[in-house]
């Protein structure tokens, strides 16, 4: 346990993450909607050591009745449609829906017509864009730290 | 499958499949003499052709593959393989819902991919004092695919665990079909972005062997690299969820920064973190020159090195390993009945490994790894990974010995191929992965990929019964099983 830590001390002294520069905080829930799960993995590296999101304030919740954002992966499945909408219904306001990945943004989906209910931007208003198959976690990084920025009035 | 001719061949190259017609009251004795002949079941599904809709059943191994097929006439009922093949339950299900066959003696028929209101329509009956329902999903609490799980339970005891899950079902085979085969590729590719080669490569070996067509060595030591890469990324962050699921930072960190080394190694070599677009129907997209080669090798030396050193720790970590032992078991007995596949199989005694026979790749005298224990808990399935990696790090450092030069398919003696219908066996990071594919006119007519993730789900009900609804999500991870290839 004591040589995990120190590794992964070592590791993060190697990395040397920009430090974090104000104050200010986003939360954010995810919703999949029927993405490869390419666009999750990527996510979910945003929290690990090598990106950290958590120490900018931005935290994935466990509730969309906690959330700022709607993290938006997938082409909007005809089954995900319904408790897609449920999930921004839920959230308080002020609140804003990312489209995470390029089949959330309806570029090169594939599948059948009747099986999908997208694009996302038909179904609830996107205000934010990250591109890419998947985007990398660094681009995730940085599309969630300019929104902080925005929304808190500063520039980075 | 599109065609009407019966091929006849008994020993051609494997992943040729040997297509058998069959009648409605023969269907359930040509199962029984498929797996008395060792044929292992690999898949049920509907096709439709200019005839109507036909029900498909694959039989096979490594060096012979056996599709039943079965006219089911104007009722579209065919017998039920159950009784005989209870691991064709879902595909019964899938075929019911989405080609409308019946299947006589399945009762009821739940469906499957089509989502009903009707609650009592896909669960089962749980009675008793005190029984109710928890549903979860199918949004979860963290950055997971969507799925509904409906747990019935007494107080906090499972007693059983319905499932629900094609929420990202896109239709990927039907959007496949009459395509050209570069163009599905990318559909088996995209069905999982987890078991992107594993699916591609299953795709491309089907293809290949319905057309007759066999890979250079230098493509199959290109593919048996990206295999593994991907084996390795997925391993490495199978051992982090299992530490998120029970609370255990430390090592989720340690192991989701070497998996992030993985990708970033994925990356320099094949242009991609997830390798995406690095497999191709009878060519090679993945090209390593001398000197990438070597540094590849040094990283993965050094992946190995912390990684065992990352694992001992996880090993001795008490408050870890207490939570892992006795969780979650699925005995062999179980994993035999409903086809398990991959580590979650071999973690419970089961030796099966694609790997083994794949004389299409180059994994040479393979020998599927052993368990350190084969007692089909949480635990031993966590082992397995460790072990697996180890076995893939070795694998990838022989791989990777030399520069991978451009490479492609040599066709085969066209009379030594068996016509129209191919199939591709890959072990992906979750099992095997088999990909049937039929050919007409050089486009594909009708694409099956029935994934690890498919044969395993089942598994992961019946090993959740008993247990704690707070140990569900650690037994779910101990499978981390795919959602997105599942439902394609």
């Amino acid at each position: 346990m004591f040589l995990l830590l120190r590794q992964l001390q070592r590791l993060r002294r190697q990395i040397a993450l920009p430090p974090e520069e104000r104050r200010g905080s986003l939360a954010l829930r995810h919703v999949d909607t029927g993405s490869c799960n390419a666009c999750e993995h990527e996510l979910a590296a945003t929290a690990g050591p090598h990106y950290d999101l958590q120490r900018h304030g931005l935290n994935i919740v466990a509730s969309p009745r906690h959330a700022d954002v709607l993290l938006v992966t997938g082409p909007v499945t005809r089954r995900m449609a319904g408790p897609l909408r449920t999930a921004f219904d839920a959230m308080p306001e002020p609140r804003l829906v990312a489209a995470l990945g390029d089949c959330a943004l309806g570029c090169g989906v594939l599948g059948s017509r009747a099986e999908l209910a997208g694009p996302l931007e038909e179904i609830l208003p996107v205000a934010l864009r990250i591109p890419g198959c998947p985007p990398s976690p660094q681009a995730i990084a940085d599309a969630l730290l300019e929104l902080l920025a925005l929304h808190h009035g500063w520039t980075r | 499958m599109s065609g009407h001719a019966t091929t006849s061949l008994h020993h051609g190259p494997p992943g040729a499949a040997r297509r058998i017609d069959v009648e409605p009251a023969r269907w359930r004795d040509a199962a029984r003499e498929a797996l008395d002949a060792g044929l292992r079941f690999s898949g049920l599904f509907g096709i439709e052709g200019a005839g109507g809709v036909m029900a498909a059943a694959l039989f096979g191994r490594s060096g012979e593959e056996r599709l039943l097929v079965c006219d089911p006439g104007p009722a579209t009922i065919v017998p039920s393989l159950l009784g005989i093949v209870p691991a064709a339950d879902w595909d019964e299900r899938e075929a019911h819902d989405l080609y409308g066959i019946s299947f006589s003696g399945h009762e009821p028929l739940r469906p499957l991919v089509h989502h009903s209101d009707d609650l009592d329509s896909w669960t089962v009956e749980v009675g008793g004092e005190d029984t109710h329902q928890v549903a979860v999903g199918p949004i979860h609490a963290g950055i997971i695919e969507p799925g509904h799980f409906r747990f019935h339970v007494v107080g906090e005891r499972i007693l059983h665990l319905d499932l629900r899950l094609f929420y990202s079902h896109r239709g990927l085979e039907r959007a496949a079909e009459g395509r050209e085969p570069a163009d599905a590729l990318r559909h088996a590719q995209r069905a999982c972005g987890a078991c992107a080669v594993a699916n591609s490569v299953a795709f491309a070996h089907a293809w290949e062997s319905a057309g007759g067509l066999w890979p250079d060595a230098e493509l199959a030591r290109a593919r048996t690299t990206l295999l593994e890469l991907e084996r390795l990324y997925n391993h490495l962050g199978d051992i982090s969820a299992v530490c998120a699921g029970v609370g255990f930072a430390p090592g989720t960190a340690a192991f989701a920064a070497l998996k992030e080394r993985a990708l970033r190694l994925n990356r320099s070599l094949a242009g991609h973190r997830f390798l995406f677009d690095s497999v191709a129907v009878g060519a090679s997209r993945l090209q390593v020159d001398e000197s990438r080669a070597r540094r590849a090798r040094e990283e993965l030396r050094e992946l190995a090195d912390e990684s065992a050193r990352a694992w001992r720790e996880l090993r001795f970590a008490g408050s870890l390993q207490e939570r892992l032992a006795g969780v979650g078991v699925v005995s062999r007995e179980q994993a035999l009945r409903h086809g398990a596949v991959g580590p979650a199989a071999r973690a419970c005694g089961v030796a099966r490994d694609a790997r083994t026979l794949s004389p299409r790749l180059a994994y040479g005298d393979f020998s599927p790894a052993r368990p350190p224990s084969p007692t089909g808990d949480v635990a031993a399935r966590v082992d397995m990974r460790a072990v697996e990696l180890e076995q893939t790090l070795g694998l990838l450092d022989g791989l990777l010995g030399r520069a991978i030069e451009p490479a492609r398919c040599e066709p085969l003696d066209s009379a030594a191929h068996g016509g129209d219908v191919g199939v591709g066996r890959i072990e992906s990071p979750r099992g095997e992965s088999v990909c049937v594919v039929s050919a007409h006119d050089g486009r594909v007519a009708r694409m099956h990929l029935r994934s690890a993730s498919y044969a395993n789900w089942p598994l992961v009900a019946q090993a959740a019964r008993g247990e704690l609804l707070p140990e569900f999500p650690l037994i779910n991870k101990s499978f981390e099983l795919c959602y997105a290839c599942c439902d394609r």
